[in-house]
């Protein structure tokens, strides 16, 4: 008795975890879907109701004039203010992985093309489906991930697997961790809408992401464009030699940084042997540069 | 000079990559007088071991009865409209293109999900964003899920995991990370083009240390002396 008493005493309530074995119940049983107040499209927009807490937590709920249990929703813990952090709250650790097979969404959004149309392909605003449906432009240079439902509910809603109110479907409960707020860019200075007046960067994405069709998980998931992708126009006779260029002022230069594509970190690392392939050479070391 | 200094540079480059890429390029006519052209957005299958050792699969693949998605929506009464809206973008499933207004009027099945999704969303905007959530399952993307069905059939006949990816809009797709030796190239399930169904089958080799810098393995329905995958083209069966 004493022991249960000492084990509630040093629970630290502020801190909600869904790993908790009687919070691994389905997840309608706490979050309603659709939220109450949703605005632009059906979706879950807000914390659960009191009811889905009070129920097995009163007594934490009625302890002193601040129960460290309200912060785990609101930003003000006091009965004159019903405040709430954004749903979800950017400032915790995620506590559930994201389970996407792109694989399947290639399949579904396939279509045939014509040439004519494809400058729309890279761009947000476009008439047809795409992976900018989930991919649209963040900058000129950047690809957002999708941030909400928006891209899943207007196919999952409520009759294609896995559906709105089926969380479980995409969500899987993992250990808490800190997501990246972005992906990490090796050639950062590559502009998704560039590639001069003709725009030649604007293809379709698959052309240069050569593995997302076949990833059927986000697990392992990796900036996958191989050098070809960049050579077709980048290192060819008569066109242009980015590439052999800049491994050539490496022989005169050791210390030289690569910075038609990368930031100079990235750029001062020995070139990998698929650049010197392209350039047909032998792969160097710059310790072995004179 | 070249070839010594590419196979230099194999050689060098052997230890740190054992496994090889195969990048395909599939180019297809729809009848002699057509222009060879790149086959967009279809999915293709590496299947470990040789035709002989996959028989099984192969024979599984040459005996399934094709059911073309024209006879599909066709048999489910499908208004003459909506099974043009797919054959334009050559799609296996509504969700293969947006929905735009003047197709929400012309295409009867897109008007009644229109309507029952206004009435659920209340926006016009959010009613033909979201158009598909209101459609029939069966036209929504019964073709594509009995399609996934009859590959998936069929991958139960290969032992080992086989591999896929899909072409871009020219045609070429890449199979990394692959280990050496024999696969089968297939697409599983024919591929309609114009009033044919090809089947492509064949066997490749994928070398150690082979990271497709070179000319891609090209697929085609024609014969030409650069085509290493000739496809099987049968016509088009009637519908039932």
């Amino acid at each position: 008795m004493i022991l249960i008493f000492l084990l509630i005493s040093i629970i630290d309530y502020s801190n909600f975890s869904h790993a908790t074995q009687k919070h691994k119940g389905e997840c309608k049983t706490c979050h309603v879907v659709p939220s109450k107040k949703w605005s632009k499209f059906p979706d879950i927009v807000d914390y659960p109701d009191h009811a889905a807490c009070v129920n097995c937590h009163r007594s934490q709920f009625f302890k002193g004039a601040r129960p460290p249990i309200c912060s785990v929703c609101h930003s003000k813990t006091s009965p004159r203010d019903d405040v709430r952090y954004a749903f979800r709250n950017p400032a915790s650790e995620r506590q559930f992985t994201i389970e996407f097979p792109h694989d399947k969404h290639q399949d579904v959004i396939a279509r045939l093309f014509t040439p004519q149309k494809r400058i729309d392909l890279a761009h947000a605003q476009q008439n047809f489906n795409n992976c900018t449906i989930c991919h649209a432009s963040q900058t000129k240079t950047f690809k957002a991930a999708p941030s909400d439902h928006s891209s899943c509910f207007n196919c999952h809603w409520k009759s294609q697997q896995p559906v709105a109110a089926n969380c479980n479907g995409c969500h899987k409960l993992a250990k808490p961790y800190t997501a990246a707020t972005a992906p990490t860019r090796i050639s950062i200075k590559f502009v998704h809408e560039g590639g001069g007046e003709k725009a030649n960067h604007v293809l379709e994405c698959t052309s240069c992401h050569i593995n997302i069709t076949k990833s059927a998980s986000l697990r392992g998931l990796k900036p996958d464009v191989p050098i070809t992708a960049c050579t077709e126009c980048h290192n060819k006779d008569g066109l242009r030699q980015d590439v052999s260029k800049e491994l050539a002022a490496i022989d005169k230069d050791r210390a030289f940084a690569c910075v038609y594509c990368h930031a100079t970190d990235v750029g001062s690392r020995d070139a990998p042997a698929s650049h010197y392939l392209i350039a047909e050479r032998p792969p160097l070391k710059r310790k072995d540069i004179k | 000079m070249k070839l010594a200094l590419t196979l230099v540079l194999l050689l060098l480059l052997l230890p740190q990559t054992p496994t090889g890429v195969l990048r395909i390029r599939v180019r297809v006519k729809a009848d002699d007088a057509a222009p060879l052209r790149g086959l967009a957005r279809k999915r293709f299958f590496l299947i470990p071991g040789t035709l002989e050792q996959n028989r099984a699969l192969i024979d599984a693949i040459e005996r399934q009865p094709l059911v073309t998605r024209d006879c599909y929506y066709s048999k489910l009464n499908a208004s003459p409209a909506l099974i043009d809206w797919l054959k334009t973008g050559d799609c296996e499933s509504v969700y293969c293109r947006e929905v735009e207004q003047e197709f929400i009027k012309a295409v009867p099945e897109f008007a009644a999900a229109f309507a029952a999704s206004q009435k659920e969303f209340g926006g016009d905007d959010t009613a033909r964003k979201w158009v598909t959530t209101n459609l029939d399952p069966e036209i929504r993307d019964g073709f594509y899920r009995n399609r996934q069905t009859a590959i998936s059939t069929l991958l139960k006949q290969s032992v080992v995991p086989a591999l896929s990816v899909m072409t871009d809009r020219n045609g070429t797709a890449y199979f990394t990370d692959l280990a050496p030796g024999t696969y089968v190239l297939t697409n599983l399930v024919p591929t309609e083009l114009g009033q044919t169904a090809i089947s492509w089958n064949c066997e490749v080799q994928v070398k150690q240390g082979d990271l497709a810098t070179e000319k891609p393995y090209l697929v085609s329905n024609r014969k030409d002396r650069l085509v290493k995958c000739v496809g099987v083209e049968k016509p088009i069966p009637a519908c039932n």
